[in-house]
């Protein structure tokens, strides 16, 4: 059953066609172009212009020596070839050396790719894999086999991911397997949290994946059952935080490295069939009165749980999550809170409700506690 | 027809590094090596591999300004201003990600620093309306009513935070998928599926606000009463 969008949500749609149709006006190319090509330089920096207008000829030939010795060192330090086929290998490539697009293939033996200080992966026999960003978010795409990855711990997340078809396996700092399996992909958290999520929309959740749980999904990256200690959630992904899944999880034991999970119901991003045709998330005065009952619990949480005589105050993003029945799915504390605020807040945020709606909805508030 | 994002798109994602050892087409391997060899021509100063640069992406740099600004009187400077900031700085384009990434990011910043300056000079009311109804006064109705929207959703997005603003034309407009405009902004992929999603739902408050917008939602409500012969519930209509 297709869900039925609110007018407003097809009205958008319909603008942004019309957004997407309309041309750009056509511009005095020729003239620009000559503007361009005659005056090069801006003329608010006419004094560095002058500058470097007597230093160009210079800098022009040494920029093409540079150029000609870069091509030269490029040559000479031999870059791959952009088709590789890697036999036993023991010591690692160097990843910052790789041309984009070089796609690698493993022989019968494991191939290890490192990334000085950033990253290291090994891309396990016969599997194939090749690098789509080598800049400050390293990218690796795996078309087959299995890929395990140690990740550098970064203040910046996602600093490195792993994309396969329309799957994207994104890390926080982490040690991590991705494996292809047919028309699935299977990923274990060994360290560390990877977010889970299709590479090509936004609609989804990301799946967060933490230490010793796994998950396995399907190629588009919208679905899959997860093991351990994950969640299906909407994150900023802008640093730590505390992530508590209300709902009930599973134990999280080592995953045994090859065995697929057991046979559970899957877990969709797709809103579900309802029998009434309800909202497709709750109303925003329903989600303002929850967020009004959290505030002041948290604030009675910190006063309580915060026992000092000095004045004391916190800020952190918290997130709720709040699932198509209307009840609290998880709640997140950017950054953590101790643990006795936290607690108690999780604990009075449980009893929470919220109206009924397709797609429950996740929302983010700042907050500023003090005592 | 949603073509035009997507030929820009199309033409950029050809020179994609990694498209050159994937593809196989002679063609497209061919419009790679050019492009490599044009960035490396220009690097060294070569004032003709610049000026096919700049014919070759121009009007996407123009579609991308013009949808980041709802500006066409301000075209003209920013584009100009783009490539000049191409010409200063492809020296710095060491070829780590795509170069239509690399043009996305420059484009991108050099609007939002015309933003900036501008928030520190006096405003022309309505210079966006009059920009796009200077000439619409000869247009058949339904292109001017077209025309009157586009305006009013433009001043629609002029109304919303930079961050949020970029994302959502790089990806609603622009096609780009949520990792490749994390690229663009520098930004975790999950602040910019964050940062869409809230951008969306201030698009769907500020829609009320906007009379030309509402009229469109007022419009798909008739139709869909029309089709299902039911009554809307408030709940629905609000």
């Amino acid at each position: 059953m297709t869900v039925e969008r609110r007018p407003e949500e097809r009205a958008l749609d319909r603008m942004i066609l019309e957004l997407r149709e309309h041309p750009a006006p056509e511009l005095d190319w020729d003239r620009m172009e000559t503007r361009l090509m005659r005056e090069p330089l801006p003329t608010s920096d006419r004094t560095s212009r002058s500058f470097w207008s007597r230093l160009r000829l210079p800098a022009a030939g040494l920029i093409a020596v540079a150029a000609v010795a870069t091509v030269v060192v490029a040559r000479t330090s031999a870059p791959l070839p952009s088709k590789q086929t890697a036999k036993l290998n023991d010591a690692p490539l160097n990843g910052d050396r790789l041309a984009l697009g070089t796609r690698l293939t493993a022989g019968n033996q494991p191939l290890i790719v490192e990334h000085a200080g950033r990253a290291r992966w090994t891309l396990e026999p016969h599997a194939t894999a090749f690098v789509t960003d080598a800049g400050e978010f390293l990218t690796v795409k795996l078309e087959s086999g299995a890929l395990s990855a140690t990740v550098v711990p970064n203040p910046k997340p996602e600093t490195f991911a792993v994309e396969v078809e329309g799957t994207r396996v994104a890390v926080h700092g982490t040690a991590f397997r991705v494996e292809r399996v047919a028309e699935r992909v299977q990923v274990d958290v060994s360290e560390g949290t990877v977010a889970v999520e299709p590479s090509s929309t936004h609609s989804a959740p990301a799946f967060l994946l933490r230490r010793n749980s796994r998950g396995n999904f399907a190629l588009d990256g919208k679905t899959g059952n997860v093991e351990g200690n994950a969640s299906a959630v909407v994150a900023d992904g802008a640093g730590r935080q505390s992530h508590r899944t209300l709902a009930k999880a599973a134990p999280a034991p080592r995953a045994p490295q090859n065995a697929l999970a057991p046979a559970k119901p899957e877990v969709s991003a797709q809103p579900s069939s309802q029998a009434q045709p309800l909202p497709a998330q709750p109303s925003i005065s329903d989600i303002e009165t929850g967020v009004s009952s959290a505030v002041q619990l948290m604030n009675r949480c910190f006063h309580d749980q915060t026992r000092t005589d000095n004045r004391v105050s916190a800020n952190t993003a918290l997130t709720l999550t709040v699932a198509g029945d209307g009840t609290l799915q998880s709640v997140t504390f950017a950054p953590p809170l101790a643990p006795g605020v936290e607690e108690c807040a999780v604990g009075g945020l449980r009893a929470l409700t919220f109206t009924r709606s397709v797609e429950g909805v996740t929302f983010t508030r700042l907050l500023e506690l003090s005592r | 027809m949603v073509a035009t994002p997507l030929i820009g798109r199309v033409f950029w994602s050809q020179h994609a590094p990694d498209d050159r050892q994937t593809n196989a087409v002679a063609g497209k391997l061919r419009v790679v090596t050019d492009l490599t060899d044009l960035v490396e021509r220009c690097k060294a100063g070569d004032g003709s591999a610049f000026r096919e640069v700049f014919r070759n992406h121009r009007a996407d740099v123009a579609r991308l300004v013009l949808r980041m600004t709802g500006r066409p009187g301000d075209l003209d400077d920013l584009v100009q201003d783009v490539f000049l900031q191409v010409y200063r700085s492809i020296k710095d384009f060491r070829g780590q990600s795509r170069f239509s990434t690399w043009l996305y990011r420059l484009t991108v910043n050099v609007v939002l620093m015309q933003r900036r300056a501008a928030r520190s000079r006096p405003v022309l009311q309505g210079a966006s309306d009059d920009a796009f109804g200077a000439d619409v006064r000869d247009l058949p109705d339904d292109q001017l009513a077209r025309t009157r929207r586009v305006a009013a959703f433009y001043r629609l997005l002029d109304r919303m935070s930079d961050k949020k603003r970029a994302v959502f034309v790089l990806h609603e407009l622009e096609g780009l998928s949520p990792s490749e405009v994390a690229k663009v902004v520098g930004a975790p992929v999950l602040t910019v599926r964050t940062r869409l999603f809230y951008a969306r739902r201030e698009l769907l408050e500020m829609l009320r606000d906007e009379p030309a917008l509402e009229f469109v939602a007022r419009e798909l409500r008739d139709e869909r009463q029309s089709e299902s012969g039911e009554t809307l519930t408030e709940g629905e209509s609000t």
